[in-house]
């Protein structure tokens, strides 16, 4: 579970820049909740505070109780985090960019290369395991990617604008694998400027707008909410502006 | 599954030191040239430096003197051949060829020499050379002291003829005693070992040091490590203990280089006794590996500092120059060194590998003095290499 009290960010000398402002939300376990918005909406500052790697100027963020600044090694613990960067080791072949990970959460040995198994043909990446990372595609390094974030098996999982450069195939791939650990009782945050991709996997949706909260609740809500006919237009209504939000 | 296992800091460093130790080596190309440098770097700096060596003392050893009026001193010309110099005719423009350095020395003797010596006056022997040339200057002085020489000796007779001991006008006799031993000379060869050794400290983990800090902001690999329960000072750390096993192992191998080529190669002999043997090899190891540990370190923090490989290369040169300047100013300072000179990195490493070449005995007390400050700055380099990557501003900016 994850729970956000009026978070903010500032960035710049001045701290003119306020990427994050005065957010609140929670996500539950077993739901998968979507943070959507444009670009530049404050979704990456947003999932950055929450995997301790930016620390918040206000508010308090929760994971699974524990806080986002004082308990940082827990919190990194039981989190899984797809990061805006991928940044996979060309040279290293696929399964030792993931046993690293593996064994930077303490694991190791026979255990480790059967969660590696797992993952792998779970993602259908079986077949590259031993090969180095250097020639893959961009769907072929996603789910690596993905692979080292669900390595150590972690109840909080973070993902980063997921789907981007994936094909249909490797989409509704990810999509499968994210409702199983749904179906696992995890606590899965997903961020995108994509509409339809929140509106197909999310059961809540928190709409970010420059920095803010702009509404929170399920599809059927967030219509209801904007008294308009269809997801598509409520958005727009929401947001006030139409801009960044193309599929 | 939800064992969770924690896992410990220091398997958290070895798994981070694993990791970068295979990363690097997969780098086939570059690894490749950063190990042939080492080992070849001794082989051909040696054959250069000591082919130029060998080549002024063939110079010496076969002098050859241009003279004009030879038929004036024909006892002269006489002891000169005696001690092994060729004499030759010089061209009529030697003034011109020694200025523009197309011969070392001309001698020009009088054409009234024979007559001022029966008149009882000293003969007059010109040296035409250019002292400024360094090539010369071997030359000058030994034409100079042969003719010394042959002046004394002919004194001597003159005064044995008019019954007077030549000890009476010698009131003193200079004897030299040379208190450098045979390894002590030839040190300029000597310390450009010493210098090249402390050069491969420098430069053995550099490539490496950069590919994984700023290389590793650069990929963008380094947000999601953070991510991990790894700490930004065990990734230091572990990165620091890949870096420090590759610099010593580069260390090792330029050395090794030079061992081989000093007893194997088939150098020109050029009167040095050279001492660099396994004893010398090992003194060597030991004397620089605080400064093995310490480069990894500054480089980790330098690297870590820049957002690209290519702005990180920038930082670093600027370091490595400074780094490289040191020893050369102490090569060519005829002071003695200064006490405190040897807390200081790079200089104190310098002066000690100096001492080992001259074959003087290790104390431990002198090595300790030259490890403290290294060891203390690598272990700064490496805190504050950990407090950058737990700053914001390392994920920033990509």
């Amino acid at each position: 579970m994850i729970a956000v009290e009026n978070v903010s960010k500032a960035f710049g000398r001045r701290r003119e820049v306020k990427a994050v402002d005065g957010v609140s939300f929670t996500a539950v376990d077993g739901d998968i909740t979507g943070l959507l918005g444009p670009n530049g909406a404050g979704k990456t500052t947003l999932l950055r505070m929450l995997a301790t790697l930016v620390v918040p100027d206000a508010g308090a963020a929760t994971v699974g109780g524990d806080d986002v600044v004082r308990d940082r090694t827990s919190v990194r613990r039981r989190m899984g985090v797809l990061s805006d960067a991928r940044g996979l080791y060309p040279r290293l072949t696929a399964r030792e960019n993931v046993r690293y990970y593996g064994a930077l959460h303490g694991l190791g040995g026979a255990p480790l290369e059967r969660r590696i198994d797992e993952l792998f043909a779970a993602l259908g990446i079986a077949p590259l395991a031993d090969r180095r990372t250097q020639g893959f595609s961009q769907g072929e390094r996603m789910k690596v990617a993905i692979a080292r974030t669900l390595v150590h098996d972690p109840d909080t999982i973070l993902l980063d604008e997921p789907t981007n450069g994936l094909d249909i195939m490797s989409t509704r791939a990810l999509r499968g694998m994210l409702r199983a650990l749904r179906a696992q009782g995890k606590c899965l945050l997903f961020s995108s400027h994509v509409m339809q991709e929140v509106t197909a996997l999310c059961d809540r949706i928190v709409i970010l707008g420059r920095g803010r909260v702009v509404a929170i609740g399920t599809a059927d809500e967030l219509v209801a909410q904007s008294g308009e006919r269809s997801l598509e237009e409520a958005f727009v209504r929401l947001l006030g502006t139409d801009e960044g939000l193309a599929a | 599954m939800n064992a969770r296992r924690n896992g410990s800091s220091p398997g958290r460093v070895l798994a981070v030191a694993r990791k970068e130790t295979v990363d690097l080596f997969r780098d086939r190309r570059s690894m490749v040239v950063i190990l042939v440098t080492a080992i070849a770097a001794g082989p051909l700096l040696l054959m250069l430096v000591m082919n130029l060596v060998a080549s002024q003392m063939e110079k010496r050893r076969e002098l050859t003197l241009p003279a004009t009026g030879l038929e004036h001193a024909p006892a002269l010309a006489a002891f000169l051949e005696r001690q092994q110099v060729k004499l030759v005719p010089a061209p009529p423009d030697y003034e011109e060829q020694v200025r523009v350095g197309d011969l070392d020395i001309a001698m020009v003797i009088d054409a009234g020499f024979a007559k001022d010596v029966a008149d009882g006056r000293p003969g007059r022997v010109s040296l035409v050379y250019d002292r400024s040339r360094d090539r010369a200057r071997a030359v000058i002085a030994e034409v100079e002291s042969l003719l010394r020489a042959h002046s004394s000796e002919w004194a001597r007779g003159r005064l044995i003829l008019r019954g007077v001991a030549p000890d009476v006008v010698t009131p003193l006799r200079i004897e030299a005693v040379d208190l450098a031993t045979p390894q002590s000379s030839g040190s300029v060869v000597l310390g450009l070992i010493a210098y090249y050794g402390l050069f491969a400290t420098l430069m053995g983990a550099m490539a490496a040091a950069l590919d994984t800090t700023a290389g590793e902001r650069e990929r963008g690999s380094l947000e999601p490590l953070l991510t991990t329960p790894a700490s930004p000072l065990e990734l230091a750390a572990g990165k620091w203990l890949a870096l420090a096993l590759l610099n010593a192992l580069v260390v090792a191998l330029t050395l090794g280089g030079f061992y081989l080529t000093l007893r194997f190669a088939p150098l020109p002999a050029v009167g040095v006794p050279f001492l660099f043997g396994p004893s010398q090899y090992a003194s060597f190891l030991v004397v620089l590996l605080p400064m093995i540990l310490l480069a990894p370190a500054v480089l980790l923090y330098v690297g870590m500092r820049g957002r690209s490989v290519k702005e990180a290369q920038a930082n670093v040169s600027v370091l490595l120059f400074a780094a490289s300047v040191l020893p050369l100013l102490q090569m060519f300072m005829q002071r003695k060194e200064p006490e405190w000179l040897s807390l200081v990195p790079i200089a104190g490493q310098y002066s000690l590998l100096a001492r080992v070449l001259r074959g003087d005995p290790l104390s431990a007390e002198a090595l300790l003095a030259t490890a403290a400050t290294p060891i203390l700055l690598a272990l700064v380099a490496l805190l504050l290499t950990a407090r950058l990557l737990s700053q914001e501003s390392v994920i920033a900016g990509k």
